[in-house]
C-alpha cells in the first residue's frame, strides 16, 4: 500500500499533507511515528477512570496530530469529543455523549491505524 | 552565537514535525514541558534564538513558562512564539503581552514555520544587537565621563594645594599659627553650614561651602605684605601703623589678583572676597570699602565672624585671652564689630559647636582658664 492509498483508506487527505509537509517520505514516517502516539490510550484511560482533565488533554492532543497529519475523519470526531469535554472542570460532562463521541474516535482510529501497519 | 532553536511541546510527534522544518537551518533542542523548557534555558539560554512554545501541557504549561520568562533579565532577549490550535484573542493578546512575538498554527506548514520563524529570529537578532551597540556606546561613555570626574579631582586637588601653599606662606611667616588657620576654617564650616539651613536665600550649598573654608584659609595672606614692627608690635598701634594694617585686606586682594590665573573662578573669586572684606561691618563703617549691610559678600561676613570669634578665645601680641562665655556675649552684643543680624542668629545656634572647638584646640584650652 502506498502512502497515497493509505491515506485515502481512513479518510485523510494527502494532498493537505502534502501541501504542508514538502516529502513523501517524511509523510509516510511521520505516519509510522503516529502508532507510538500515546494521546488514543491516554484518551480511553481517560474516560475509564473518570479523569476528565487526562480525557480532555488527551482528546486535545489527538486532534492537533490529527490536524497535523491531516488524517481528517479522525481530526473530526477528536475535535468534537474535545470540544464536549472542554469545560469539565466548569460544567458536568455529558457521558452519554462522550461516550457516542468516543465510539466514533475509535472508529477513525482504528481505520488509521490499521491502515498506517500495512505501509 | 544563537543557532538553537528549542521546541516545547507535551506531544512527541508535534515536536518531531516541527524540528524536521527546522533542523536545516537551526540545531534543535526538545522539552516536552514547562519544567523542562526551563532547566534548558538556564543552562543554555545565550545559544537559543528562538522557542517555540505549546501552551497547553502537563507539569508546567506555557504561561507558567512565559511568566517566569519575562521576569528574567534576559527574558527580552528571547524570542518566544506560540504553538497554538484553538487560541481565543483574549489568550493571545495576553501571550503578547507577556513578550510572545508571534504565533505558529496548527496544522503546521513547513514554509509558513520556516518564514515566520525566520522573520523573529532575525528581528531579535537585530534588536539585540542594537541593544549591544547602545550598551557599549554607554560603556564608552561611562568611561570618559569617569576620567573627566578623576580629571576634576585632581583639579580640585590642585587648587587645594595652592591654597595650602598660600597658607603656609602666612604660617611661616609667623603671623599666625598653623592652629589659628585650621580653626577659621573649623568655625567658618559650622557657621555656613548653619546659614545653608537657616537662611536658604543666601543660596548656600554644600560645594560652595567647601570652596568658602578653603579659600578662608588665606583671609590674611595679605599681612605677610605688612612689616613686622607694625605685625609684630606689642601695644597700641598709632593712627599711622593702623592704617598700614588695614592695607592687610587690599594687599591680600592684590595678592590673589595676581594669582587668579592659577585656579578656577570660583575659588578665585572666594578668597578675593575673603581676603579683602573680612574686616567690612555691617553698618558699613569697615574697611577697606565701607561696604554695608549684604554689600558684604557672604563668604567674607562668615569669616569675619570667625576670625573674630578665634581671635578673641586666643592670645594675640596686642591682648590675652577672653573666655568663650565672654567672646559670645562680646559678639552678640557688637562690642567687635557689627554683623548681620541672621548670621548672629545662627552664631547663637551653634555657639555649642563654637566652644567644643576652641577646647579641642591647644592653644585654646591652655588659656580658657587665666583669662577674664
Amino acid at each position: 500500500m502506498t502512502i497515497q492509498e493509505c491515506y485515502a483508506s481512513f479518510g485523510g487527505d494527502f494532498d493537505d499533507v502534502r501541501r504542508r509537509i514538502p516529502k513523501d517520505e517524511l509523510v509516510q514516517r511521520f505516519a509510522l511515528k503516529f502508532l507510538d502516539d500515546k494521546s488514543y490510550e491516554n484518551l480511553q484511560a481517560g474516560l475509564e477512570n473518570d479523569d476528565m482533565d487526562q480525557a480532555f488533554r488527551a482528546a486535545h492532543s489527538l486532534k492537533g496530530v490529527s490536524q497535523n497529519l491531516s488524517f481528517h475523519k479522525l481530526g473530526v470526531s477528536a475535535s468534537a469529543l474535545t470540544e464536549e469535554l472542554r469545560h469539565w472542570e466548569s460544567a458536568p460532562v455529558d457521558k452519554a455523549r462522550c461516550g457516542e463521541l468516543f465510539q466514533q474516535v475509535a472508529a477513525d482510529y482504528e481505520a488509521v491505524t490499521a491502515a498506517i501497519k500495512q505501509l | 552565537m544563537r543557532t538553537k532553536i528549542l521546541i516545547v511541546d507535551d506531544v512527541e510527534l508535534n515536536r518531531e514535525i516541527l524540528a524536521e522544518m527546522l533542523k536545516d537551518e537551526y540545531e534543535i533542542v526538545m522539552a516536552e514541558n514547562g519544567k523542562q523548557a526551563l532547566a534548558i534555558l538556564a543552562q543554555q539560554r545565550n545559544e537559543i534564538a528562538l522557542m517555540l512554545l505549546d501552551l497547553f501541557m502537563p507539569e508546567m504549561d506555557g504561561f507558567e513558562v512565559l511568566e517566569v520568562v519575562s521576569r528574567q533579565p534576559w527574558g527580552k532577549h528571547l524570542a518566544i512564539m506560540i504553538i497554538s490550535s484553538d487560541n481565543t484573542s483574549q489568550t493571545e493578546s495576553r501571550c503578547f503581552e507577556l513578550g510572545v512575538s508571534d504565533f505558529i498554527h496548527r496544522p503546521f506548514d513547513a514554509r509558513l514555520v520556516k518564514r515566520r520563524v525566520k522573520n523573529v529570529i532575525s528581528l531579535y537578532q537585530y534588536q539585540n544587537q542594537l541593544e549591544q551597540k547602545v550598551e557599549e556606546q554607554t560603556r564608552t561613555l561611562t568611561k570618559q565621563y569617569q576620567l573627566l570626574q578623576t580629571q576634576a579631582k585632581q583639579l580640585r586637588q590642585s587648587r587645594a594645594n595652592v591654597i595650602d601653599i598660600l597658607g603656609t606662606v602666612v604660617e611661616y611667616r609667623n603671623l599666625e599659627s598653623g592652629e589659628h588657620v585650621k580653626r577659621v576654617k573649623g568655625y567658618t564650616r559650622i557657621l555656613a553650614e548653619e546659614l545653608m539651613r537657616r537662611y536658604p536665600e543666601y543660596g548656600l550649598t554644600q560645594e560652595k561651602i567647601d570652596v568658602i573654608v578653603a579659600a578662608s584659609a588665606l583671609h590674611d595672606i595679605g599681612k605677610i605684605a605688612v612689616p613686622d614692627s607694625i605685625l609684630l608690635k606689642p601695644g597700641r598701634l598709632t593712627k599711622e601703623e593702623f592704617e598700614c594694617m588695614k592695607t592687610h585686606t587690599t594687599k591680600g586682594g592684590d595678592i590673589l589678583m595676581n594669582i587668579k590665573n592659577v585656579w578656577d573662578e570660583e575659588y578665585g573669586k572666594a578668597s578675593y572676597e575673603i581676603c579683602r572684606h573680612h574686616h567690612e561691618r555691617y553698618d558699613g563703617k569697615g574697611y577697606p570699602d565701607g561696604l554695608k549691610g549684604e554689600e558684604i559678600p557672604v563668604s567674607a561676613q562668615i569669616v569675619s565672624v570667625a576670625d573674630v570669634y578665634d581671635a578673641l578665645v586666643n592670645v594675640r601680641v596686642y591682648k590675652s585671652a577672653f573666655s568663650k562665655e565672654k567672646a559670645f556675649q562680646m559678639i552678640i552684643s557688637g562690642e567687635c564689630g557689627v554683623f548681620s543680624p541672621k548670621l548672629l542668629e545662627c552664631f547663637k545656634h551653634v555657639r555649642k559647636e563654637f566652644e567644643k572647638l576652641a577646647d579641642e584646640s591647644a592653644d585654646a584650652s591652655d588659656v580658657a582658664d587665666t583669662a577674664s
